[in-house]
């Protein structure tokens, strides 16, 4: 057994944290969680970027405060070329990613849940790059059902 | 290093302008601008055209055109096939299922896909024109599978639900939002996967997720600016009429199912839309929920400039079975009396008056039904339910109903309907729990037969008796279409679509489309050539309807049938 503290440890020690170690890929979601910051007009701005050798996106969880746009910046400072595939209202939006470059999207996401974006070059998605927008927050009251409010999971 | 040192690597740009298939332009040609609501009501003049979700607002899904007849059809043969394909990771990656209806304007198609998928197509060679991508969550709560049944046309707009619970407005021309309004509470459970209808000035659509516990309701909005209009709830607060028929203590009217999940149909004579109500929640425990559990498993006739509910008839008061009411309410005439069919989960054809909701007759359509009986005098006497905690019983039809969600058809012309029917059974045990909002709530163990599993395509008069039968290993699954050429499509869990004679059943046409049949096929015209089209791509809730399809592969193509193009056409609409 294993506690939640011991896990980070017990990742790199198995070599589950790493490319070719134990497993051939880096483990999904073995990565960093991060959030995005918001400008005063309700953009939301953040950076994920591939560190060398790493496979994975940095953060690999990024969480944003509420639905609505996000500027992201994407670094890949790894020496090889990858790509992103990224979740958006209107149609999903791809960018390559050359040795040692820095692109930009702009995404859309109305929220609230967690959204996939990857890699699909090679099989970078199974070999760790695979990471999740998470989108916080409640629909608009009008939305929302007219009834008391209801017991949630514990 | 310096950040001056990386390489511009520029802005991301849309996936679809890497596809190849963008046609020239990306506009489509302006068919939807003049598309009124009074060419709409009339949409059986233009049979060249698949207005609505139905084909008309009367839910026949019976077309004209009678270029393909029983003569010819064996000749017909795939005009073109449109791939969806998917790439990087969906939500219901292993449930999704091609489901929608397309629509059809003066030659240009319009099809919505699973995962928040909308296309524009060339209705004659099936180039794609636009494309819409709705992000979807994947920790999105889908009852059913990831599907979506399809859009709505109006205006210069197409209008389509999204399964986290958005009703969109898209420009019919370009593909891009005009507007978009939220409308279910995904953290409760709720989602959309409806196909919008357009009545008016109003986008009608209804909610998802009765198997979260949530309480279904209709909304409208304006078409043109996407105002909400009203919200018809479908489980009444305490104090509301209906509400004498949920336990006066508690909360469970707030957490009572009755989702409009699927589309609706309309008489613009009594000014009603008619839908169908989905199960109440939980599923299969009937002991927090005493009483008949009005408007579930109902259907509710609603007037369409108001949203109030002005009748309503119940098929399965106090439903344990999940026996939803949800499927198609199909608007007929007969001796001057104007009619509503209605072919139900729990087995029997229900044939009302439908502009007061006073019962015409009942007649069971699947041979075994044991979970109860109907009278014809419409008295319902339960027979076998989950009722004690853990104690299993068997019980036909099985929760997805002797006829699932998939539609019927009826031709004016042979004056019969033509049911995709589903004979299996299922063994439920009662498990109680507790409501958890945005969980499962079925409070029970269900197990769906995987052998003894049959089917049928059957022609019932308009008094419930069967004319034909076309008997399948396997059950039915998918919609069926009834032409003018005394034709009936209907296609296979296997993945044959199937062309009988529509007045005896002969079986005159087969194709293997290479994937299952659960969609809705329709047709069209496009300078005087009849086409023939259906979405294939078996997946969904195969688990309740058809769990020894599980291991089939899923697909994704639109596939469209015609008559070779050397034949002479006869009957050119």
């Amino acid at each position: 057994m294993t506690t939640l503290n011991d896990r980070d440890a017990l990742l790199e020690n198995l070599g589950l944290d790493a490319q070719n170690k134990a497993a051939l890929g880096k483990l999904l979601n073995t990565g960093n969680i991060a959030q995005a910051s918001e400008g005063a007009d309700g953009r939301m701005k953040a950076t994920v970027r591939i560190n060398p050798d790493e496979i994975c996106w940095d953060p690999s969880i990024l969480v944003l405060p509420h639905g609505g746009d996000l500027d992201l910046e994407l670094i890949n400072d790894d020496q090889n070329t990858h790509c992103a595939l990224l979740p958006s209202n209107g149609d999903k939006k791809f960018i390559w990613l050359v040795n040692h470059s820095k692109g930009r999207a702009s995404l859309n996401l109305d929220g609230p849940g967690y959204y996939w974006y990857s890699s699909p070059s090679g099989n970078d998605e199974g070999r760790g790059l695979t990471a999740v927008i998470v989108v916080l927050g409640d629909v608009p009251p009008e939305a929302r059902l007219d009834r008391p409010d209801q017991p949630r999971p514990f | 290093m310096t950040t001056s040192d990386y390489v511009d690597a520029g802005e991301a740009v849309d996936q679809g302008r890497l596809s190849g298939k963008v046609a020239g332009g990306e506009i489509a040609p302006p068919v939807t601008e003049n598309l009124t609501y009074e060419r709409i009501l009339d949409a059986r003049s233009e049979p060249e055209n698949w207005l609505t979700y139905y084909g008309t607002y009367d839910g026949q899904r019976y077309s004209t055109l009678d270029q393909i007849n029983t003569e010819n059809v064996s000749r017909i043969g795939p005009a073109w096939i449109f791939q969806a394909g998917v790439s990087g990771i969906i939500a219901g990656t292993s449930t999704y299922s091609f489901e929608a209806t397309p629509i059809v304007v003066d030659g240009v198609m319009f099809l919505s896909g699973w995962d928040g998928w909308v296309w524009a197509l060339d209705g004659r060679t099936g180039k794609e024109i636009w494309r819409y991508k709705h992000a979807v969550p994947f920790d999105v709560s889908l009852c059913c599978g990831n599907v979506n049944r399809g859009v709505a046309v109006a205006s210069g707009k197409v209008f389509f639900v999204t399964a986290n619970a958005h009703v969109i407005a898209l420009d019919a021309g370009t593909g891009k939002r005009v507007w978009d309004k939220t409308y279910g509470d995904v953290r409760a459970g709720e989602s959309g996967t409806l196909a919008p209808i357009v009545v008016k000035n109003l986008v009608i659509v209804g909610s998802s997720g009765g198997e979260f516990g949530v309480r279904g309701h209709l909304d409208a909005f304006d078409v043109e600016t996407g105002e909400h209009q009203w919200r018809s709830y479908m489980v009444p607060k305490p104090g509301e009429p209906g509400s004498e028929s949920w336990p006066a203590d508690g909360e469970a009217w707030a957490r009572g199912g009755g989702n409009c999940w699927l589309t609706g149909t309309f008489d613009p004579e009594t000014n009603l839309l008619y839908w169908g109500t989905g199960n109440p929640a939980p599923d299969f425990d009937g002991g927090v929920r005493e009483g008949d559990n009005l408007y579930t498993d109902s259907i509710v006739a609603i007037d369409v400039d108001s949203g109030q509910i002005r009748w309503h008839y119940q098929c399965t008061p106090h439903d344990v079975w999940d026996y939803d009411s949800m499927s198609e309410c199909i608007l007929f005439e007969r001796d001057g009396r104007k009619l509503l069919a209605h072919f139900d989960k729990n087995g029997y054809m229900f044939v009302l008056d439908r502009t007061n909701g006073e019962r015409v007759s009942i007649t069971p359509f699947v041979d075994r039904i044991t979970w109860g009986a109907i009278s014809r005098d419409g008295q319902v006497v339960p027979k076998i339910y989950p009722e004690e905690e853990g104690v299993e019983v068997h019980f036909y039809p099985g929760p997805a109903g002797a006829k699932e969600w998939t539609h019927a058809a009826y031709s004016p012309k042979t004056g019969w309907f033509y049911v995709p029917i589903q004979d299996v059974g299922a063994t439920a045990a009662r498990r109680r729990r507790e409501f958890r909002e945005g969980i499962p709530y079925w409070s029970a163990g269900v197990a769906v037969d995987i052998e003894e599993a049959v089917g049928y395509l059957s022609a019932f008069d308009a008094d419930g008796n069967e004319k034909w039968r076309w008997r399948n290993e396997l059950p039915m699954c998918a919609s069926v279409l009834a032409t003018a050429g005394d034709l009936v499509f209907a296609g296979e869990p296997s993945g044959e679509f199937n062309a009988y004679d529509a007045r005896t059943g002969d079986l005159l046409w087969q194709f293997q489309c290479g994937s299952g049949h659960h969609s809705s096929p329709v047709t069209y015209a496009i300078d005087g050539r009849q086409y023939i089209a259906v979405p294939v791509g078996w997946g969904g809730w195969a688990e309740g309807f058809l769990p020894g399809m599980l291991g089939a592969g899923h697909g994704s193509a639109l596939i469209v049938f015609a008559l070779p193009e050397q034949t002479p056409s006869r009957g050119d609409h």
